[in-house]
């Protein structure tokens, strides 16, 4: 039989370069670094090249006047970084693992882009130009303010000075900024006006760059957060058994009954509407049953979130999978993301279907999920850009509440246990097949900790 | 207002003229049971999804421009999300009140109040507040969520108004464009929907593609591109060579309509259904056993039968001397259950591409796997009454509904309107009924009860008005293999004949048509429809 693998989903084998064009401080690098991590999460493999950080290792901290375009010697060093940042993704690209490469620059004339669209062309690579265009004068400084003061180019500077500073920087791009017209109307390309305000898009020739193209679209910067729950502790998390459709257990109906205060107590800005989403399984309708009944908030039940379907397995404990399927635990631990189960899923399975439920998430604003490990991680992983080979194992303990809020460039997390015992349902890679006891693994076990008011911030690498 | 005239409106309605038959496209039918919709994600009290509101979408464009084949491919997607929709072609209520065989008064096209006669108003204005009244009725009083107003709407005046009046109603308005300054693309158009007309008759086709052009602009001498940007528009330039996309208040469908229009073209393709081959555990989900000996014979069968009809219409169109004709790549689409891989071996070998689609797995079967139906009834007998009151939500303890696996099949649908290459597609029989489903616009109720016998490629042709199914039959298969699959779940349906979704309509092989041409409902009763083929006439309106 002729194996076809066919690891990744989108439609053709073409490249893609998404080039950003547009001024400084118009969004740019946001968007390129969502698209990435969305990208990575569905499985397609993309990097950003930024052009920036490739000038910055000769010049770290240039003055505004390097920007002038009559600066020959800063023309000159900009163009050998962007020679440089192009490059390095053609090889990239020719190393074999790339999908999509995103260029993040201000690509601002027409040269430039023409010299990309060759380059690109000759090395068989598909262009796709994403242009943020913004003449709100109010949301540029806010993005200066927030975003620029904070760069690389002016660390340790005065911020008043530094936002200056970055103004003049952008009135020298401004004096040869070129948009993207009807003379350039065969490349492919998306305009963004006042962050989607008005949107063209050009000649998209395939499903991938279509669906980046949505993707891009309904990205918003209004402030809300994402609360993730696991469902309270089932029945069969008792007994170790994974799968199956149990009721919560006594310990997990406190859970319940406990989820609106632990809400409340991690913080919602006064008049916030927030909306439940939970799996079509007992165990998460019975969590979310009670905070349901005390907000009133709307409440929609997804089968997407349904927990990763285990096959054969279903009903079973690890000790019993190890017994009756040694070949497949051990298959599993090897490569847990691409593992699928007999009969079932693969993590990478689950993300597939959980893609139109991210879709949905980044157009939404306050949304609390009450799911189930397995596609818990999943979502995590998305918005906290976890490598897929980590995000199966990492480690999501019952009756916690992990609050998500998107940034400019990451997202902060914070988490809030209950103070409600439940067993682990973790189980680390290679470990004997049972579920880690959590009093074994971590001397202070989960039961007598306090709930965790100090939020646990991480910070999604730039 | 004169009474006489709206009865006459109302007798000739549109909803008592469209009716079509289930081996036809059903998209200009008014679905009879509202609550059914095969990809809604939940439902909610006034059957409206709660996060958008009630929008009238307002097509902008000269005739000829692709706005019913747009309008039709939207309500196709947007009913087969849940969305109520309706289209409302103005056209029709044009000729509900003109009877054929009278010709509308020569002015009755000019926007422009100087230039057309008193009547002439008078009988439009009466058309479109018939039309008009006719959509606030169907998002006041019938739960409908979005009407498709299909008109030409060729002045920023009117289109403001429009929107105007909407709003007081608390109705959205989102304007969609189709826009063209490319002639062949025109020219195309005319050739392919316009010239069908009983007008052109015995007319050479330059001739009659002239004639209809110079009808138009002689008819309609103003028109002006949409340029508000105080509307919600969306435009579409040269057939979605560019989308110009003015967002003053989109929301969660009008987002979702913009994606799918970003996948729309108008290029003719072919979509093929074929099943999988028998497995060696046929009865077993979990097993997701390799193809048995007779489903080896099968994919070698399919296989050549496929490519010899395609060789046969090849060498049809050849002679028919169609110019710019070529022969579009087949690709092929299978699910990553290995019974589907495997049946697309041949072709694999053979240098076709092949993609594998987790999406398209099977129904889940839940607890009913490798239950007979006996059993299930005396188990779950609480779950068969609730499954046969709604076979198509019901879901069984930890399997699927047909509604979930439509959700799931989302994607594939957006992907399925994006490719350009004719396509076939390998999959379990549940799969390939949601797929039937979206492109033939059935009745959600309908679905579960689709049948696709293995001796028989589906074959879909889509047509700007409507798409249009035929099967091609496969010889020499033996005859156990043939009828609904052995590995199919088995959830108890009422008892049935067989039901085929499509009648042998111009099978090239004159495959054998099954005798029935019904549609069984539920409760077993048949309700014989005969198809009916719509015309479309040679002018449009304009308002």
């Amino acid at each position: 039989m002729a194996l076809i693998d066919m690891r990744y989903v989108q439609s053709d084998d073409s490249k893609i370069c998404v080039v950003m064009v547009g001024l400084p401080a118009r969004g740019k690098s946001l968007i390129s670094g969502k698209a990435m991590r969305y990208l990575g999460w569905v499985g397609v493999p993309a990097r950003v090249f930024n052009v920036g950080s490739y000038r910055r290792n000769n010049t770290p901290q240039p003055a505004a006047n390097f920007f002038d375009p009559h600066n020959e010697e800063g023309e000159r060093m900009r163009r050998a970084a962007a020679e440089a940042a192009l490059d390095d993704m053609i090889s990239w690209f020719n190393a074999g693992k790339g999908v999509v490469a995103i260029l993040d620059a201000t690509n601002s004339t027409k040269k430039r882009r023409q010299w990309i669209y060759e380059k690109c062309s000759e090395a068989n690579i598909e262009t796709l130009f994403v242009e943020s265009i913004c003449d709100d004068e109010d949301l540029i400084m806010t993005n200066i303010l927030e975003v620029k003061t904070t760069s690389p180019d002016y660390k340790g500077q005065d911020p008043e000075l530094a936002a200056l500073d970055f103004r003049n920087r952008i009135r020298n791009y401004e004096k040869v900024y070129e948009t993207i017209d009807d003379g350039e109307k065969h490349y492919t390309y998306v305009k963004l006006i006042n962050v989607g305000s008005t949107v063209i898009i050009n000649q998209i020739k395939d499903y991938l760059s279509s669906r980046l193209v949505y993707y891009i679209q309904n990205l918003h910067i209004k402030p809300r957060s994402i609360w993730l729950s696991r469902h309270g502790e089932s029945e069969y998390n008792l007994t170790g058994r994974i799968g199956g459709d149990s009721n919560i257990s006594e310990r997990g109906e406190a859970y319940a009954r406990a989820l609106p205060e632990l809400l409340r107590k991690s913080g919602i800005p006064p008049n916030t509407k927030i909306v439940i989403w939970t799996s079509t399984l007992r165990r998460t309708i019975q969590t979310a049953r009670h905070l349901k009944a005390e907000t009133g908030f709307e409440k929609l039940e997804w089968k997407a979130l349904d927990e990763l379907d285990s096959g054969v397995c279903d009903g079973l404990t690890y000790e019993q999978i190890a017994e009756k399927y040694p070949e497949d635990f051990a298959a599993r631990d090897e490569d847990k993301y691409n593992y699928r189960y007999r009969g079932g899923e693969s993590y990478r399975d689950v993300v597939i279907r959980l893609e139109p439920i991210i879709m949905e998430l980044e157009r939404s604003e306050n949304v609390i999920i009450v799911t189930h490990q397995a596609v818990l991680r999943c979502i995590y992983a998305y918005f906290m850009n976890v490598p897929q080979e980590q995000s199966p194992w990492m480690e999501v303990p019952l009756h916690t509440l992990i609050k998500l809020t998107p940034r400019a460039y990451g997202t902060d997390e914070e988490r809030f246990k209950a103070d409600i015992p439940a067993v682990s349902t973790w189980r680390g890679k290679g470990s004997s097949a049972r579920h880690q006891d959590y009093t074994a693994a971590n001397p202070k076990s989960p039961e007598q900790e306090a709930p965790s008011e100090a939020p646990a911030e991480a910070k999604e690498e730039k | 207002m004169d009474t006489l005239l709206t009865a006459e409106i109302v007798a000739n309605s549109p909803q008592f003229r469209r009716k079509s038959s289930i081996f036809v496209d059903a998209i200009h039918d008014l679905p009879e049971k509202a609550d059914l919709a095969p990809a809604q994600l939940y439902s909610t009290e006034s059957g409206r999804l709660f996060h958008s509101g009630r929008i009238v979408i307002i097509t902008v464009g000269l005739p000829a421009r692709g706005k019913t084949h747009i309008s039709v491919a939207l309500a196709r997607y947007l009913r087969w999300l849940g969305v109520k929709t309706r289209i409302f072609h103005l056209g029709d209520y044009r000729r509900a009140t003109i009877p054929s065989g009278e010709d509308m008064p020569d002015d009755y096209f000019f926007v422009n109040g100087k230039s057309s006669s008193a009547s002439s108003v008078l009988l439009r204005q009466k058309i479109v507040r018939k039309c008009r009244e006719d959509i606030y009725h169907f998002l006041n009083h019938e739960n409908g969520q979005i009407a498709i107003y299909d008109a030409v709407n060729p002045l920023p005046s009117g289109r403001r108004s429009l929107a105007k009046e909407f709003a007081k109603h608390d109705i959205e308005t989102l304007f969609i464009e189709s826009w063209c300054d490319d002639e062949r693309i025109i020219e195309e158009n005319v050739r392919r929907v316009k010239i069908s007309s009983p007008d052109y008759v015995s007319w050479n086709p330059e001739d009659a593609v002239k004639h209809y052009l110079t009808r138009i602009s002689s008819r309609i001498p103003q028109f002006q591109t949409m340029e508000e940007k105080d509307l919600n528009y969306i435009k579409m330039i040269n057939a979605g060579e560019r989308l110009i996309i003015n967002n003053q208040s989109f929301g969660y469908l009008s987002n979702r309509i913009v994606f799918y229009l970003l996948n729309l073209h108008i290029k003719s393709r072919r979509t093929y259904f074929a099943r999988a081959g028998v497995s060696l555990e046929a009865d077993s989900y979990k097993a997701d056993a390799s193809l048995s000996e007779q489903g080896e014979d099968y994919a070698k069968k399919m296989t050549e039968c496929l490519l010899a009809h395609r060789e046969s219409e090849h060498r049809a169109t050849g002679e028919q001397g169609e110019t710019g004709y070529e022969a579009r790549p087949l690709k092929v689409w299978t699910s990553t259950r290995r019974r589907t891989v495997e049946t697309a071996k041949y072709l694999y070998e053979k240098g076709y591409t092949v993609r594998q689609r987790p999406q398209m797995s099977q129904l889940h079967p839940g607890v009913c796997e490798k239950m007979s139906e006996e059993r299930i009834r005396a188990e779950y007998a609480d779950e068969v009454l609730k499954h046969e009151l709604d076979p198509y939500h019901h879901r069984y303890p930890r399997a699927e509904s047909y509604h979930d696996l439509a959700v799931r099949l989302e994607p594939i649908i957006l992907e399925l309107e994006r490719e350009q290459n004719d396509l076939l597609i390998i999959a379990h029989e549940s799969v390939l009924r949601v797929l039937y489903g979206y492109l033939m616009a059935c009745n959600a109720a309908d679905i579960p009860f689709l049948e696709f016998p293995r001796d028989e490629i589906i074959e879909i042709i889509p047509e700007s008005y409507q798409n249009e199914a035929r099967r091609i039959h496969i010889p020499q298969l033996p005859q156990e293999i043939v009828p609904a699959s052995p590995e199919d779940l088995k959830i108890p349906v009422p008892p049935s004949g067989i039901v085929s979704p499509i009648q042998g309509l111009n099978s090239p092989q004159g495959g054998a048509s099954t005798p029935q041409s019904g549609l069984r409902t539920p409760s077993g009763i048949r309700t014989p429809r005969e198809p009916e083929r719509i015309l479309q006439e040679h002018v449009e309106d304009v308002v």
